[in-house]
């Protein structure tokens, strides 16, 4: 029983497509908000601009990045910053990987130990820094003490070119590393069973099972882990400033802590946009590979689910 | 049996290990508030000592008795001004993102994909880079250290997260329920608020407390943008620290109240904490 | 004039084309049932009249007038879904009332129709209840009573018995029409099992390729179905498709070579002859005798199989072609098994014909 009833058909008009923009318009503000600032600081970058020579302000193109090439200054921060990302990324993700290991059965304490071992993550690194400046103290640093017990005098920590990365990278991992055992964790946790059901009913050694069934079923997860540290590593700035400014003298000259410097510590504001910018196409490139490679992980994630 | 109990020992001593390393250093400086200055410079270092109040008083009431006279300090503000920061940016980031991310998660439209990935992107980029002409723009029109220019620079740090963790929340909920709701005649601002957000609960929460820790712990924004009547603790803490004259147990005690807030919220929101932080590994 | 009609409506997903053009017309109080293969479109239809999709192009028709322009929650039409879609965060009352908080009733009348609907699904014990405290079949009477309390003008529903056990499925199977009556809601019922389709339905639309393939009485969809496939979905067993080619005999009849066995074709067409024909045969049709019967097919039985009240049993005819029979319970032959040599009579009155080509109907008036 079919019949046409009316005229045919007319196309419809979608009610309400302008909601899902009214809705999203702070999102958007947000973009602009990052957008406007960010296209300033490329316009900076090409620019010859030193506040205290307001004057002879100009466009130099790409004067900043070519002078760059030469500067002693520039190749020190580019060689601190790359040992300091690769440094605290391979420590942690060692370190991380160890203790998520040890933490991965499900009991009273190791979920207690996994609470605690959050709170170092919840420290403002800013702040983090500054404890272990106290406890680095040379006068009445407990750390200085201990040391003096086992033999080692005049450890100079932070003050001392020697050992200055050291101490940046030790505060790094100790805020940080938390962040590492807690998405290991939950990889490790969400890892399925019957693959090491039947590694065990086989008889197959420990180590076997973990280079060969563990650690490849981990790998999605290292992976993110690292990248995202990375990320975060190569731009670090509170850590490294609150400890020692960038000191001492060019030791702990990091991209955004030499960027700071040149801005407000010299005035200027071109070569520090352009500094900026160099490091932001560093981690744009990461960023790109790390989102695609997290969008995989949610994807499987959600499969699974 | 004997390699078991071996194993369990180690077992047991690199837990002991690994705990100590974390934990000792929150523990000695909250130990160290508690000093006076003699005990603080005592060699060798005791955790035996009669405990004093001093470092607290003086930093609360802002009078405090230093070697050589008496000095007095607000880092009092700088608290009051962490907590203004950071519940603003939040309570702003959530009446705004919540929505936001209602709108990414139900309709899908094309400038909203453009807007999720560069919101994402630039969640990545090194601060300074948006900071720096920031603060050039900002003392021109006059925000510079100013509550209100502060909050609004939050929001690049609250409303991403906020946006990325409650999106997810609100994927998960089957559109089928709202379509029930909905067919029952009830308006879309009715579904929204009576059951996508309520069973987006836990999301917003855990996406709200992270916001709060994130912004409560920075330190380049306010250091760039704000001066000392918008200084945060954790840039006024770096200044009490070099400031002279300063007695150890006090600064001592200004980094324990600074980390105070964050650390009591993460005990008591633990399990929305990791679920936020696992990066969407399970829900995204 | 129709209480609920479609006109032209269409929905495209992607390339392919869920919804072709469909139009059809209800009267008030009449059960349609959709029926159909998964994946057909079956539920996008049914978005489609309640307001929560837009199609592409169409009109969907209440009492005459168009409601494209009025969103869900003003259509007057409620849904039942398939996965229930309760909310979880209210009770069973809750759920149950919301349809009348929206509408602005007082609230003892919304009291005292929760619990009226509630006790005719017999649910009324467990109204405090959270939907993760129900069982299925209790969920499922909450979410058709949600969708009844405010007596809709039309009641949409997808597979509701779908996710609830057997036993649940036959009682519903008896209340279902009866609840329908009482509330003279019209109603659309989809589902995927011929047997509810039947049970249900005054009308049955077989939903295939985007449109409807027929749209019939349930009881003439399944005798007089109008190609193979629907032949196919609406039968359970399946029915047999046997390829055969009718020739005439000299006195004018027609037989023909089914399955290796000649058999005559009373009310045959003559157009029909030299023709590839499929002969549909439902398993039901066929009677299976232990010893040598005029006419009767001999067949190999190879394997019977209990199906609740009756039975299947996988025969072979003579060219090797594989039928399935049906048989009621207590047939002499159920306790038979494995190779067997039997005789079945086919009822060649019964037998439906189809062209091998295109699968259609050749009894089509």
């Amino acid at each position: 029983m079919e019949h046409v009833l009316l005229a045919p058909p007319r196309r419809k008009v979608n009610r309400q497509v302008w909601l899902p923009y009214l809705l999203s318009l702070p999102a958007l503000l947000t973009c602009i908000g990052i957008l406007v600032p960010f296209v300033t600081a490329v316009i900076y970058s090409l620019q010859r601009y030193n506040l205290s020579f307001p004057d002879a302000r100009a466009f130099i193109w790409f004067g900043n990045y070519l002078d760059f090439l030469t500067e002693d200054a520039f190749w020190n921060t580019v060689r601190i910053s790359l040992l300091y990302a690769v440094l605290t990324v391979g420590v942690q993700l060692l370190l991380g990987l160890g203790i998520a290991l040890l933490l991965q059965r499900r009991s009273k304490v190791n979920n207690a130990m996994s609470v605690l071992l959050i709170m170092p993550l919840m420290v403002a690194p800013a702040i983090a820094s500054l404890m272990w400046k106290l406890m680095t103290n040379p006068n009445f640093g407990v750390l200085n003490y201990l040391l003096t017990v086992m033999g080692i005098h005049d450890f100079g920590w932070a003050s001392s070119p020697n050992t200055a990365l050291f101490t940046v990278v030790l505060v790094d991992t100790w805020v940080y590393t938390p962040f590492i055992i807690i998405l290991l964790l939950a990889g490790l946790r969400a890892l399925p069973r019957q693959p090491f059901e039947a590694a065990e009913l086989d008889g197959v050694p420990p180590t076997f099972i973990f280079f060969r069934i563990t650690l490849p079923m981990l790998m999605p997860y290292i992976l993110t882990a690292s990248l995202f540290r990375m990320l975060d590593s190569i731009q670090q700035f509170d850590i490294i400033y609150s400890m020692t400014q960038g000191g001492p003298g060019d030791t702990l000259t990091v991209f955004q802590v030499q960027a700071y410097l040149q801005a407000f510590s010299f005035s200027n504001i071109g070569k520090s946009a352009a500094l900026v910018m160099i490091l932001w196409a560093i981690t744009y490139a990461l960023s790109t590979v790390f989102i695609k490679q997290w969008l995989k992980l949610r994807a499987k994630a959600r499969g699974a689910a | 049996m004997n390699s078991t109990v071996v194993f369990k020992g180690l077992r047991g001593l690199a837990l002991i290990a690994v705990g100590l390393f974390f934990l000792f250093p929150i523990l000695w400086v909250v130990l160290m508030s508690f000093m006076t200055n003699a005990d603080i410079l005592r060699s060798p270092p005791s955790p035996f000592f009669a405990p004093t109040l001093d470092n607290y008083r003086g930093l609360i009431s802002g009078n405090l008795d230093s070697g050589t006279g008496a000095l007095t300090t607000d880092y009092m503000h700088n608290l009051f001004n962490s907590f203004v920061l950071s519940a603003a940016s939040v309570i702003i980031s959530l009446l705004l993102g919540v929505p936001a991310a209602y709108a990414f998660a139900r309709f899908k439209f094309r400038l909203g994909e453009d807007m999720a990935f560069t919101l994402l992107s630039f969640k990545f980029a090194p601060p300074i880079l948006v900071l720096l002409p920031l603060q050039l723009y900002f003392q021109d029109i006059g925000l510079y250290d100013t509550y209100f220019g502060l909050i609004w620079v939050y929001q690049l740090i609250t409303m991403p997260l906020i946006l990325w963790i409650v999106r997810g929340y609100f994927e998960d909920i089957s559109p089928d329920i709202e379509a029930a709701f909905r067919l029952d005649g009830h308006s879309w601002v009715k579904s929204f608020l009576k059951i996508a957000v309520p069973l987006a609960g836990p999301g917003i929460a855990a996406a709200g407390l992270l916001a709060f820790i994130f912004a409560w712990n920075n330190f380049v924004f306010a250091l760039i943008l704000g001066s000392s009547s918008v200084q945060p603790v954790t840039v006024g803490a770096l200044a009490f620290i070099t400031a002279s004259g300063i007695q150890y147990g006090v600064i001592a005690a200004a980094l324990v109240l600074s980390v105070l807030p964050t650390l009591a919220l993460a005990l008591y929101a633990q399990k929305y904490l990791v679920e936020g932080l696992s990066l969407g590994a399970v829900k995204g | 004039m129709s209480h609920l009609a479609l006109n032209r409506v269409s929905k495209k997903f992607g390339a392919r084309k869920i919804l072709d053009d469909i139009s059809f017309e209800m009267k008030r109080g009449e059960t349609l049932v959709v029926f159909g293969p998964s994946g057909v479109g079956k539920t996008t239809l049914l978005r489609a009249i309640s307001g929560i999709m837009d199609p592409d192009e169409g009109d969907v028709l209440l009492n005459g007038r168009s409601v494209m322009d009025k969103g869900p929650e003003t259509r007057g039409v409620a849904m039942a879904f398939q996965n229930f879609a309760l909310y979880p965060h209210m009770t069973a009352t809750e759920n149950i009332a919301s349809p009348l908080r929206s509408r602005g009733v007082s609230e003892s009348e919304i009291q005292s129709k929760v619990k009226e609907v509630a006790k005719l699904l017999r649910i009324d014990h467990v109204l405090s209840h959270l939907p993760r405290q129900l069982s299925n079949g209790q969920k499922q009477r909450t979410s058709l009573a949600r969708s009844l309390v405010h007596n809709p003008e039309v009641l949409l529903l997808d597979d509701p018995l779908r996710n609830v056990d057997a036993k649940v499925r036959y009682e519903m199977r008896l209340e279902l029409p009866r609840l329908f009556k009482r509330f003279q809601t019209t109603v659309i019922y989809v589902t995927q099992d011929y047997k509810e389709a039947m049970a249900l339905g005054d009308r049955c639309g077989v939903l295939l390729d985007g449109r409807f393939q027929q749209l019939d009485t349930p009881a003439q969809v399944y005798r007089h179905p109008k190609d193979t496939r629907v032949a196919n979905l609406f039968g359970d067993p399946p029915i047999n498709l046997v390829p055969t080619r009718p020739s005439k005999m000299p006195d004018g009849s027609l037989h023909t070579n089914l399955a290796g066995h000649e058999m005559a074709m009373p009310d045959a067409r003559h157009e029909w002859a030299g023709r590839d024909c499929l002969i549909g045969l439902r398993p039901e049709h066929i009677a299976l005798h232990a010893t040598p019967q005029p006419g009767a097919m001999q067949v190999e039985l190879e394997a019977v199989t209990p199906f609740s009240v009756r039975n299947v049993m996988l025969l072979r005819a003579p060219d090797g072609t594989e039928i399935l029979a049906s048989t009621p319970e207590d047939h002499p032959l159920h306790n038979a098994r494995g190779q067997q040599r039997v005789w079945a009579s086919i009822d060649m009155k019964r037998a439906l014909v189809f062209d091998r080509q295109t699968g259609a109907s050749l009894l089509a008036a």
